[in-house]
């Protein structure tokens, strides 16, 4: 819908080409997935939370008129307002509306990928609101100038020295090297923002409809302090995020922590139901809760693609992803990288902004396997492939492919014949029972890859011969 | 309005499905839902939540005290004071921390009562809470808000004592969302001191919140 073509292959070239990138990626990446295996081994029943959960999930969104005005309903019933919010502009008219009749200077921000998907910072800092991010990564990424490259870790891209550079460029403070100084550099820097600020804004990882309760999960407490220090809690939530009952968060909980960071459970799980109330020392004076669309009844509305609306942003399809491992977050061009992000931003952004998006993925099934939602990711991968060529975004060099393999499979006696041709063609580029390089169109493939030579005998030939021959 | 465009959206979007994808169709994609909710795992028995409460904070870095009464608890959170040579805590109200709050005081450790200035309680030294529930399976607190529970006694100090009856551990999530019955503006779970781990993958406590959380656990 919006923005010039995102150059997946180029990007991830220039990623591959990034050692400083590739060392950070490979280290993460793995460590990521040690922690989750370990949190998932130690369930008993595993895969009945999944199943579980995606029934939840469906239920919700099979009933989701009823689910968001019950929402709504409560939320109001415990002092807090809720704005509906049709796309991005709507969303962030709300907020920065909101921001101008109570005269807000500045606003703290919790980690929220909703409010990166609607550019909400730009939009306040036009007004003369100063904003600050308060997530140790998102805040690196503010001072970077930069996007997150990953929904739960932002800066994975980033080395310790990386970050040592920005802070002693950035805050005029003497140059630290080691973690736990640079923390608490943004630590006290950070304290600060939070006494000064007159409204938090926070994303919402569940909203309990029977309850009114928005939940907020974070390891550090920025978003604790977010959303109890200052006067305004603004909470921007995608429609999807609506959970019927309270006691559908112990599922959702505990998968969401062991699949997002291997970790029993998230350092702190915020439930708020509305405002601070009457003899409360802390706590907002008011809540606003911005239930989001943009696209997303679009995806409703899609047989092949809806279950993608499941997702609970855990962000462990991003960490078993050999292309993720590979290309990195920035590479998918969009906020939502990875697998779920080469799903959904073709829906949210359009097939023809989204280009290769979902050819990036070689279908191994790997990210279907971790959801904790069961989302069929590589099924829907597919089907976008499909869209994308009836669309018309497939290259001539496609459709002479798919014209040539068709015209093979049609006929037994085409493929014997091309496996006879190719048995005699490929001598000159076999090297000890392997094939490194290949002439155009086929270099593409041994460029990074070895392919395997044919069979010297097909399998109608060997069967015909051995088992035939042997009865 | 929005309200109304998205509300209608979404009655477009299931009407669509319904010509789409009939009734029993593949499960996961475009099935439409059953009308009744899925039932939910019932809580976990372990053979001794307490003990598994307790191993299981030890292994987020939590510390965990026993003691036998109220006030040891109140002279064991008096004895780390001392210790570490705090001044000021700030400590919620509630009539089972009462005894509490005077020891620290007798002490001559200056109590911020709730309804201090969050300036005032983002310089003490400590924080003192009490906790509704412990979870063992996640070794989890759960702190609700209210007018003598302020929320960020709990998190501006830069340690945080909870004192938690062990007869108040639950096994899981499961069984804690069974037992809630009353939400307050703020019901917060609390499993470890604060973290990061967004620079160099390398885990820093005190993110923002406490780096150190002790839990004062009450035995009798």
């Amino acid at each position: 819908m919006s923005g010039p073509r995102i150059d997946m292959i180029g990007n991830a070239r220039r990623a591959l080409q990034d050692p400083a990138l590739q060392q950070q990626l490979r280290r993460a990446m793995p460590s990521f997935r040690r922690q989750r295996d370990a949190a998932v081994a130690e369930v008993a029943d595993w895969e009945y939370l999944r199943s579980t959960a995606a029934a939840i999930k469906d239920h919700a969104l099979a009933h989701l008129d009823r689910y968001l005005t019950e929402l709504e309903m409560q939320v109001a019933v415990r002092g807090g307002v809720v704005h509906w919010a049709a796309d991005a502009a709507d969303a962030r008219r709300i907020i920065v509306d909101l921001a101008r009749r109570r005269g807000i200077r500045r606003v703290v921000k919790s980690k929220s990928m909703t409010t990166e998907e609607i550019h909400l910072n730009p939009a306040l800092e036009r007004e003369g609101i100063v904003v600050v991010e308060t997530d140790l990564g998102e805040y690196i990424v503010q001072l970077a100038g930069e996007t997150p490259s990953h929904i739960v870790a932002p800066v994975v891209h980033k080395s310790v020295e990386a970050v040592a550079d920005l802070f002693a460029a950035k805050l005029h403070a003497p140059r630290h090297e080691r973690p736990e100084e640079l923390a608490g550099v943004a630590r006290q820097t950070l304290r600060a923002e939070f006494l000064a600020a007159d409204m938090g804004v926070s994303g919402v990882n569940f909203a309990v409809a029977e309850t009114g309760t928005i939940v907020v999960v974070e390891n550090e407490g920025n978003a604790r302090l977010t959303t109890s220090r200052p006067r305004i809690h603004v909470a921007v939530m995608g429609l999807e995020k609506v959970v019927p009952r309270l006691a559908d968060l112990g599922v959702m909980l505990s998968l969401l922590a062991r699949s997002s960071t291997g970790q029993r459970a998230s350092v702190y799980v915020s439930l708020l139901s509305g405002p601070r109330r009457p003899g409360e020392p802390d706590g907002p004076d008011e809540l606003h809760l911005v239930i989001l669309d943009n696209g997303r009844t679009r995806l409703l509305g899609d047989p092949d693609l809806r279950a993608a609306l499941r997702c609970i942003r855990c962000g462990a399809c991003l960490n078993i992803c050999p292309v993720f491992e590979r290309a990195g977050g920035h590479a998918y061009g969009a906020v939502y990288s990875g697998p779920i992000g080469a799903v959904i931003t073709p829906v949210y952004e359009g097939l023809d902004r989204a280009g290769e998006l979902p050819f990036a993925s070689t279908l191994c099934g790997a990210c279907a396997e971790v959801c904790p939602v069961k989302i069929d990711l590589p099924r829907m991968l597919a089907e976008l492939r499909g869209r994308a060529v009836r669309a018309g975004h497939a290259t001539n060099l496609d459709r002479l492919f798919a014209r040539a393999w068709t015209l093979l499979m049609e006929r037994p006696a085409r493929l014997w014949i091309a496996g006879k041709i190719g048995r005699t063609l490929q001598r000159v580029a076999v090297r000890g029972r392997r094939i490194d390089r290949l002439p155009y169109p086929l270099s593409g493939w041994t460029a990074h890859r070895v392919a395997p030579p044919l069979a010297t005998q097909s399998f109608r030939e060997w069967w015909r011969m051995d088992r035939g021959g042997g009865r | 309005m929005s309200r109304d465009v998205i509300l209608g959206r979404i009655r477009a979007a299931r009407e669509a499905l319904a010509w789409a994808a009939p009734q029993g169709a593949e499960p996961g994609t475009a099935a439409p839902a059953s009308d009744a909710l899925p039932a939910l795992p019932p809580a976990q028995r372990f053979p001794d939540i307490v003990g598994l409460f307790v191993q299981r904070a030890r292994q987020v870095g939590m510390l965990v005290d026993i003691v036998a009464s109220p006030a040891e608890a109140a002279r064991r959170v008096a004895s780390l004071c001392g210790e570490r040579g705090m001044r000021r805590a700030a400590a919620w109200a509630t009539p089972d921390l009462a005894a509490l709050g005077d020891v620290l005081a007798a002490q001559g450790i200056e109590v911020l009562a709730p309804g201090s200035s969050v300036e005032q309680v983002a310089t003490a030294d400590l924080g003192v809470t009490g906790a509704e529930w412990g979870i063992a399976e996640t070794a989890t607190l759960v702190l609700p808000s209210g007018p003598q529970q302020p929320r960020l006694a709990s998190l501006l100090p830069p340690v945080h004592v909870a004192v938690l009856a062990a007869d108040r551990i639950v096994p899981d999530l499961h069984a804690l969302f069974a037992r809630v019955g009353f939400l307050p503006s703020a019901l917060t779970l609390i499993t470890g001191p604060s973290r990061s781990a967004d620079i160099g993958l390398t885990p820093v406590l005190g993110a923002h919140g406490p780096m150190e959380v002790s839990v004062v656990l009450i035995r009798s």
